[in-house]
């Protein structure tokens, strides 16, 4: 679902960007206010979690990739707010250093899946939840709402593929961008989402949620109780660093994320915006470098990425207002 | 004496309209903001060391051969490689070590990367990346090692590395002389604050002043510790950190990630 360079025209493009600079607005107000200090490094382990769900490829029919997102998990821990803010930070990092999505497509892809996303799966699990309460009623709607949300996601990032032929082509009425329309992008990447990666996605969240409601009860917003036992937390991230090379097993590329030349065989002739345009160079382009095997190169970028954003969110707390509660 | 309303003075009976302006103390208090800046970072950042440290001398040693390993490399997995140890390191930091630890890393990384940018626009982007990354990971390891040693050890250390006894001495006076000569410098600030009531335009002259006045105070206080370490039976040689280091668990486990990095980085030079 990551948008890379140059499918989308540049003033698409402007435009998501334009659009989420108030929703990053809104979301360091509302995480701000709504966020104790003490837990805003648990909204960094958090994003970790979206970060390495993300790189769990997932075969899909059709012979295209897709994967979960989390950022349903994140917006029922910490509030949509959070949510918006962990998975654009975990987007611009697999932007920036490892060429996942592109630089310019950022604003586009954190619309899809750090506004969207998370915002959809929240508000559609609070309705549930409300209608039933109790434990397995909590694990219901979280499945349903992550698996709505996601498809939601998918289903916006389709229709930004598929405007791109009908909205510039050049004289001979070749698409400059993405070639597809939305006749063919959107059930290209809903078959997959409806049935594959939307149930990925609902099997991720509920069984994190399962788990750190057994292990670390007073992880999320919720509790008050500040975490003190969160090493069940990190010994998951631990280990699902060392299972991200399983992602390596779904070969072949996630639908609209093709290199130019692949897309060039399939569709006849290279779109002329993607042949020439801006491509930034990042730290380990598609997570592998320097002739090690590719394993190697995504365990490398799991640890990097995940601690990362463990660090951005530990350096955020100092921003965030101090909390002290004085008796009950 | 008489107090008759004729000895009043002209001065006194014209009314003083005097407000103060906002700008009047930016001189002396940027001054204090400084100088007191530096005493916090000296005195707080003392470095705290954590459970699984290694000991000092083995500290700065790993770290020199993993710096010059890492600008050495031409794979970029090693640097990488090493980039999620720091990364891993700097998650167990406390957040206002951590904060200094980024600041100078990403601010020396940016620096090279501009610098670099002719190379990236001459089609050689790579390089302008690869530098910056290099001295992000040699700027982001040193400033770890600096903040988890505290400034005993770290000289400690130095000595027991072989640094020359003079030159550990010369060392701990400064930095010792640093803060004492900080303080100072504050008291001479808050006195000047004190006594230029309402405007004062020249308070930048007064700059030679506090200057003179601390480097007067840098030498009575040079003179009373060498009195003082005379007194104390100093023969003019030094003895730091002449104390046994011995290996302990944490020590040799930093030994074999150390050997387990240098066997990487063997095994990667062989792959480009």
């Amino acid at each position: 679902m990551h948008i890379p360079e140059n499918y989308l025209s540049p003033s698409t493009c402007a435009v998501a960007a334009v659009a989420m600079v108030p929703i990053w607005h809104q979301a360091v107000k509302h995480v701000r206010e709504e966020v104790p200090q003490e837990k805003m490094p648990l909204i960094g382990i958090a994003a970790a979690f979206s970060f390495l769900a993300m790189m769990f490829n997932i075969p899909l029919p059709g012979g295209t990739t897709g994967h979960a997102v989390c950022g349903t998990l994140i917006a029922i821990l910490f509030g949509p707010w959070s949510a918006t803010l962990a998975v654009s930070i975990a987007l611009a990092i697999q932007a920036v250093l490892f060429g996942d999505g592109g630089i310019l497509s950022l604003g586009a892809n954190c619309f899809n899946m750090a506004f969207v996303l998370p915002h959809v799966g929240y508000h559609l699990y609070k309705l549930i939840e409300s209608k039933m309460p109790g434990e397995r009623g909590n694990l219901v709607a979280a499945a349903i709402s992550s698996y709505v949300g996601l498809n939601a996601a998918a289903l916006l990032t389709a229709l930004e593929f598929g405007i791109q032929p009908l909205l510039f082509t050049d004289a001979a009425g070749n698409a400059l961008y993405c070639p597809y329309p939305i006749s063919v992008a959107v059930p290209a990447m809903m078959i997959g989402h409806l049935t594959v990666a939307g149930l990925a996605e609902a099997g991720f969240t509920c069984a994190i949620l399962a788990f750190l409601s057994n292990a670390a009860p007073t992880f999320g917003i919720e509790s008050k109780a500040s975490a003190k036992s969160i090493s069940p937390v990190i010994a998951l991230v631990i280990a699902l660093v060392a299972a991200t090379p399983l992602g390596l097993i779904a070969t072949g590329d996630a639908w609209g994320e093709w290199g130019v030349e692949d897309l060039a065989q399939m569709v006849g002739y290279t779109p002329a915006g993607l042949g020439n345009g801006w491509e930034w160079s990042s730290l380990m382009p598609d997570y592998t470098v320097g002739g090690m095997p590719e394993w190697a190169g995504y365990i490398l970028s799991a640890i990097i990425g995940a601690a990362l954003l463990v660090i951005v969110f530990r350096l955020a707390s100092g921003l965030a207002k101090p909390t002290m509660e004085f008796g009950d | 004496m008489t107090t008759g309303g004729n000895d009043v003075p002209e001065w006194l009976k014209t009314p003083q309209d005097y407000t103060p302006t906002g700008k009047s103390d930016r001189f002396v208090t940027k001054s204090i903001l400084s100088v007191s800046g530096v005493l916090a970072r000296f005195r707080l950042d003392d470095g705290k060391s954590w459970a699984l440290s290694p000991q000092a001398p083995l500290k700065l040693l790993g770290t020199l051969v993993v710096v010059v390993l890492v600008s050495l490399s031409r794979n970029f997995f090693f640097v990488l490689a090493v980039l999620a140890l720091l990364v891993l390191r700097m998650t167990l930091l406390e957040r206002k070590a951590l904060a200094r630890v980024c600041a100078t890393s990403l601010a020396t990384a940016t620096l090279t990367f501009l610098l670099m940018l002719p190379a990236a626009l001459l089609g050689q982007p790579q390089s302008a990346l690869t530098l910056a990354a290099k001295s992000l990971v040699s700027v982001g390891l040193t400033m770890t090692a600096a903040l988890t040693t505290p400034m005993g050890e770290l000289t400690g250390g130095l000595r027991a590395l072989g640094l020359p006894a003079v030159a550990i001495l010369t060392i701990e006076l400064a930095l010792s002389a640093i803060v004492r000569l900080g303080q100072t410098c504050l008291e001479v600030l808050d006195a000047l604050m004190l006594r230029s009531v309402g405007t004062n335009r020249h308070k930048q002259a007064s700059m030679g002043g506090i200057g003179g006045v601390v480097l007067l105070k840098a030498s009575r206080t040079a003179n009373d510790t060498f009195d003082a370490m005379r007194c104390r039976g100093f023969d003019g040689e030094y003895h730091s950190g002449n104390r046994r280091w011995r290996l302990g668990i944490a020590d040799l486990a930093w030994i074999g990630l150390i050997v387990a990095l240098v066997a990487l980085f063997t095994y990667t030079q062989g792959l480009v």
